[in-house]
């Protein structure tokens, strides 16, 4: 416990992205349990209200509660990341893995497809595919749509450091000890690159919301569900600049810069961590 | 003669969190004008530091703490940093050991000569240029057209020479040269030290250097220094100091050069009747990244080779890029061959699936160069060693394991209680290759394919884990197939030697034969290129192929 | 050497041009319901000119040949892109897509080129500098600032933008091309109220992109500074200027400029969403409006263009990259 609070001062990165993510989902937790959530929903308060007593965050052109809606919005961004990071990740570590052991055909054709998939803007395919499919795209559904895509990254990654592992002297020793591909991948590789998984899932799960509260932003979201992104979205649409709702600018905004920034510097914290790590191992 | 350079007292500190380490401690020695002086010592031996002292480029946490470095009367220590720059190149020139990356890889030669040159007040351009940087080029063996090549276009012997160019672009007084030879193959390596010594003749500068190898020492410098643990513990006439150590430590260092002079009797061999080979190579060879219209790169063209029937070392020796190392990955079933066969019991090696693929394993195996990559950091030391036991049946029951295990440490000389249970960050270098030696022991191979198992431990090691190769043929009846770039171990160890240069063999026979009388002309350059430790023996007597830059350059690994 | 190089490069760009038509082509036709037929449809049922409509049904069942086997329309497909025949708009019939693209494209390549190469350039030269053991003591202190930017998506940054600027402040416009009441015309008034309304979202791009830019150009600059040639430059005693701008910074472009090429994916969607926040008449907003109406032609057309921009932009900076490193320029020649 000590020593993971010395590591913490000496990572700085990872000491702030956990702070600011950690504050927000108690923000989220504990507004869950002591405030009704359920005002996160149309015509559920009087109509685009300044911050008072009864709402702390003011309300939107829509009558929807600001104060429910980050709480409920930051949670279901959150579950969209999730859902759309370890599936990207979990798809991506077996692709990188199958073609780094395998090699030959089977490789050329995995990360051809990776290369040529990486090169088209994801969000531009995104676009296509959320917009492709009729009716309203409840969270779950946008975080399938995100994994479509989310596993390409991951699968360059993995591949790549389980090239270099594959190398590694003591892979060598355990196959002339007799172990098979499959051995290799999960008692030799696994292990060793636990630390990195763990780095590219946060990113996974970074580019993910990102993806969201994008796609979200556009109009393709939910239009039942009161997600941040769709917060934006209804904010863009109804013009509260011009009509000078100013919270309703500021509060989404600034979940959003603390949840980005958070995601983004756990992330790059994680990464110093996992690499020295891989670098005594190759 | 006048010193050029005076050092008194020389003491520098890493400051670090756990307290100071005393990297140098009063350091004293003078350098005379044109003198060569080796300093000598294992790595940590506060060598270099001293050097980087001197430069002006200790970086933090490390600080002179005490003493002064006086160049022709200039003071060294603490000099203003800008002021030290200046001093750099014109007065006191470095030559850096890392020659292969040295040079910034996006321009030219000629760029790199005249950016020292410009910035130490000589700003030079067109022909002017041209005709300093000819001359510079000539004066180490080059040709002018050379200042047009990227450094990627040069062999390694090649930019070592171009750093030595930029070296003596401003005749400095004295010329430090940090193991500058560590990355070349020993034939590089003469022709860029007999470069160093015309550069002396001509300009008359002091040479600096800095090195671990006592062979090479003897036969470039005058002076040795040798330092242990930031100290200077002996110094004197390179005569001196080679024929009369007078310290212990010196002693040790000089005990463990191997060279072509001694060589263990045959030994007896356990069994000589007649068994059928392991592995056989049927015109085995192998052609890296060939396609449709180009013709690949031929690592190792095809050879016959038979291991595993009589028991016996058999060496190969090539410098890097010779085929060497693919021949080993061949006979491990890592590689396969592009041409011929790779045969274990006469079935190939990558059709073998099951329990025969199980025999295979069983009856190949490997010590390999770097030890600590041999293990699996995630797991302790035990697992390499219990898991091919248990993966390859030859045990049933983890107790049986573990007392195999135990009685291989103990025949390697490791107390089994101290390295087992370990992982292998927490065992020395020389304790990793002795586990690796055990493994090898315990599962007694008919085959061991053996990579440079000593070319990464300490040099008072390197004589037992020979040893342990000649136990493993001698007592269990293993082939051993020694692979190596150098000529001193393998004449050492092996019963046969086989020489490969640009993936053909050149020469093969019995180590006497092939080394103390070479045949061909590619191992007597090899041969000749061996630094002795003996300075009154000559280096080399054949003569040496020119590479100046005007032959066709062999294309490297990049 | 550049054919040789261009015949290299070009079957990978073209692979992704085709995945990109093919998305367009087969994720409609995979949907449960095929979205575009719903849509025309619906605007059947709504009524409106009817004979318009027609003619809309009449031209989609043509280009598609919806008679034909799927791989027959799969390649006439493939042969209208080509051509640039991208179809009718729905929402604006008979406006062809083509042309409400070729309208809107110079906006946005105005606005990305400019704002990518400046960011580019002071994000390389910003991250060098931090990363450069001494350091100005400035930029030291802002680089944590600058970092965080490079967390934030270009149109988040723009809404705060917006927020200070043009809504507190209101030192500049709030969204828009030009002033609604100018009228497009080469004047210099007119080009100055292009630019007056092109300086948030260039800016939201900029500030965005040099964080990442810096970030990355940091990491790459220290491991440069651990190279050989950088400590043997330095035992040379070089100038630190010269150490810096031909040692360092100059073997650090190299791998930068390969990085623009595969961010320029990331740049363009990026900006999609900016032109968006701004009201910019650009290819995002016309693709934001055609989401709005579920024009899935422009939707598609639009993307595909996006891709082919791209793909041509990446195209260039690869034939410029041997300029710039001599290794891969001896590469070619061999």
């Amino acid at each position: 416990m000590i020593a993971l609070l010395r590591y913490l001062i000496g990572n700085a990165r990872l000491a702030g992205g956990l702070l600011l993510l950690g504050g927000l989902i108690a923000f989220s937790a504990i507004g869950l349990v002591v405030y009704d959530t359920e005002l996160a929903y149309p015509l559920s308060a009087p109509i685009a209200r300044e911050p008072s007593a009864a709402h702390p965050f003011g309300t939107d052109a829509s009558g929807r509660d600001l104060l429910a809606v980050m709480i409920a919005g930051t949670l279901l961004t959150m579950k969209v990341g999730l859902i759309a990071g370890a599936l990207g990740v979990g798809i991506g570590a077996v692709l990188g893995f199958v073609a780094a052991t395998y090699g030959g055909w089977v490789d050329r054709i995995i990360s051809g497809t990776v290369d040529v998939l990486l090169t088209v803007p994801g969000l531009l395919v995104l676009i296509v595919l959320a917009s492709s499919i009729p009716g309203d795209l409840d969270t779950t559904d946008m975080a399938l749509v995100i994994a479509a895509l989310a596993w390409r990254e991951p699968a360059r990654q993995i591949r790549a450091q389980a090239l270099v592992l594959r190398e590694a002297n003591y892979i060598r020793m355990s196959r002339l000890s007799g172990a098979g591909n499959l051995s290799v991948i999960f008692a030799d590789m696994m292990p060793n690159l636990l630390p990195y998984l763990g780095a590219s899932l946060v990113a996974a799960v970074s580019g993910a919301v990102l993806s969201s509260v994008g796609l979200e932003a556009l109009g393709l979201g939910s239009r039942s569900e009161p997600t941040l992104g769709m917060t934006i979205y209804w904010m863009m649409l109804e013009g509260a600049f011009i009509r000078g709702l100013w919270w309703w600018v500021l509060e989404p905004i600034v979940v959003l810069v603390v949840l980005f920034v958070g995601l983004y510097l756990l992330s790059s914290g994680l990464d110093e961590f996992a690499n020295p790590r891989l670098r005594t191992a190759s | 003669m006048a010193d050029v350079l005076q050092v008194h007292d020389l003491s520098v500190d890493y400051q670090l969190a756990t307290g100071a380490v005393h990297a140098a401690r009063n350091v004293s020695f003078t350098i005379a004008a044109g003198e060569r002086v080796g300093f000598v010592g294992e790595s940590g031996s506060g060598k270099t530091t001293v050097a980087l002292a001197l430069l002006g480029m200790l970086r933090h946490p490390g600080r002179v703490v005490g003493g002064s470095a006086q160049l022709e009367g200039t003071e060294l220590i603490g000099l203003p940093r800008a002021a030290h720059a200046q001093l750099r190149l014109s007065r006191i020139a470095y030559v850096p050991q890392g020659a292969m990356n040295s040079l910034n890889p996006v321009q030219t030669v000629r760029r790199s000569i005249a950016d020292g040159l410009a910035d130490h007040g000589q700003p030079l351009a067109g022909t002017t240029l041209t005709e300093r940087v000819a001359l510079l080029l000539q004066q180490v063996g080059l040709t002018p057209e050379v200042a047009d090549r990227f450094p990627h276009e040069l062999s390694g012997g090649m930019k070592q020479r171009v750093c030595i160019a930029i070296a003596i672009s401003l005749s400095p007084r004295l010329i430090l040269a940090d193991e500058p030879t560590s990355a070349l193959d020993v034939v590089t390596q003469r022709q860029v030290m007999e470069t160093f010594g015309d550069i002396r003749a001509r300009l008359g500068s002091a040479l600096m250097l800095i090195g671990h190898d006592f062979g090479l020492m003897a036969q470039t410098v005058d002076r040795l220094v040798v330092m242990k643990d930031g100290r200077i513990v002996e110094t004197g006439e390179v005569r001196d100091v080679l024929r009369r150590p007078e310290h212990p430590y010196t002693r040790d260092l000089i005990a463990s050069v191997p060279t072509l002079g001694e060589r263990r009797s045959g030994g007896t061999l356990a069994s000589t009747d007649e068994r059928s080979p392991v592995i056989h190579l049927a015109g085995a060879g192998r052609t890296y990244g060939a396609g449709l219209r180009r013709p690949g790169v031929m690592a190792l063209r095809p050879l016959d080779l038979a291991l595993g029937g009589e028991p016996r070392i058999l060496s190969v020796v090539g410098q890097s890029g010779s085929g060497k190392t693919t021949l080993g990955d061949i006979v491990l079933g890592f590689v396969d061959p592009t041409a011929g066969a790779a045969l274990y019991r006469g079935q190939p090696i990558a059709s073998l699936r099951g329990a025969a693929r199980q025999a295979y394993r069983r009856d190949v195996q490997a010590v390999f160069q770097d030890p600590y990559s041999a293990f699996n950091p995630f797991y302790r030391v035990d697992r390499a060693l219990a898991q091919p036991l248990l993966k390859l049946g030859i045990v049933r029951t983890r107790s049986e394991a573990t007392a195999r295990m135990q009685a291989a440490c103990a025949e390697v000389g490791l107390d089994p209680d101290r390295v087992l249970g370990r992982f292998a960050h927490q065992l020395s270098g020389g304790q990793r290759q002795r586990l690796m030696v055990a493994r090898a022991l315990m599962l007694r191979p008919r085959v061991l394919v053996a990579d440079e198992p000593v070319s990464m431990v300490d040099a008072s090691l390197r004589f037992a884990i020979l040893d342990a190769l000649r136990t493993l043929r001698d007592r269990h009846d293993v082939t051993v197939l020694y692979v190596t770039h150098d000529l001193a171990t393998a004449y050492r160890v092996s019963d046969h030697v086989m020489v490969l240069h640009s993936g053909a063999v050149v020469e093969e026979g019995t180590a006497e034969a092939v080394l103390r009388e070479p045949a061909h002309a590619y191992t007597q350059l090899l041969v000749d290129s061996i630094p002795w430790p003996d300075p009154d023996r000559a280096w080399g007597g054949s003569a040496l192929r020119s590479d100046n830059g005007s032959s066709p350059q062999t294309k490297t690994g990049r | 050497m550049i054919l040789s190089r261009l015949l290299r490069r070009l079957p990978m760009l073209l692979a992704v041009v085709v995945t990109a038509a093919t998305l367009n082509f087969a994720l409609p036709k995979l949907a449960p319901k095929n979205p575009v037929e719903t849509k025309l449809l619906e605007m059947a049922e709504q009524g409106g000119s009817l004979t318009d409509i027609s003619g809309l049904i009449r031209s989609y069942e043509e280009r598609f040949g919806l008679d034909q086997p799927v791989i027959v329309q799969y390649f006439s497909y493939l042969k209208g892109l080509a051509t640039f025949d991208l179809g009718y708009s729905l929402a604006f019939y008979p406006t062809r897509v083509a042309d409400l693209i070729l309208k809107a494209l110079p906006w946005t390549i105005g606005l990305l080129l400019t704002s990518t190469l400046i960011a580019f350039v002071i994000g390389l030269l910003f991250g060098a500098l931090i990363a450069w053991n001494r350091a100005p003591r400035l930029a030291r202190v802002i680089a944590p600032g600058v970092m965080a930017l490079a967390a934030l998506p270009y149109y988040l940054l723009g809404l705060a933008l917006t927020y200070v600027f043009a809504f507190i402040w209101q030192i500049f416009p709030l969204g828009g091309g030009y002033s609604l009441m100018a009228l497009p015309s080469w004047s210099w008034a007119f080009a100055l109220d292009v630019f007056y309304h092109s300086l948030l979202p260039a800016l939201s791009i900029v500030l965005a992109s040099i964080g990442t830019w810096a970030l990355t150009t940091r990491g790459l600059m220290v491991t440069v500074q651990g190279e050989d040639y950088m400590v043997y430059a330095e035992a040379n005693g070089l100038s630190e200027r010269r150490r810096f701008l031909h040692y360092g910074l100059r073997n650090v472009m190299l791998p930068q400029v390969t990085a623009l090429a595969l961010h320029l994916g990331h740049i363009a969607a990026g900006a999609v969403l900016v032109e968006r926040v701004f009201n910019y008449p650009g290819v995002g907003m016309l693709l934001f409006r055609a989401i709005e109406q579920s024009d899935y032609f422009v939707i598609y057309g639009v993307v595909y263009i996006v891709v082919l921009m791209i793909a041509i932009a990446m195209l260039i900076v690869d034939l410029i990259y041997p300029l710039l490193d001599p290794r891969i320029r001896a590469e070619a020649r061999q």
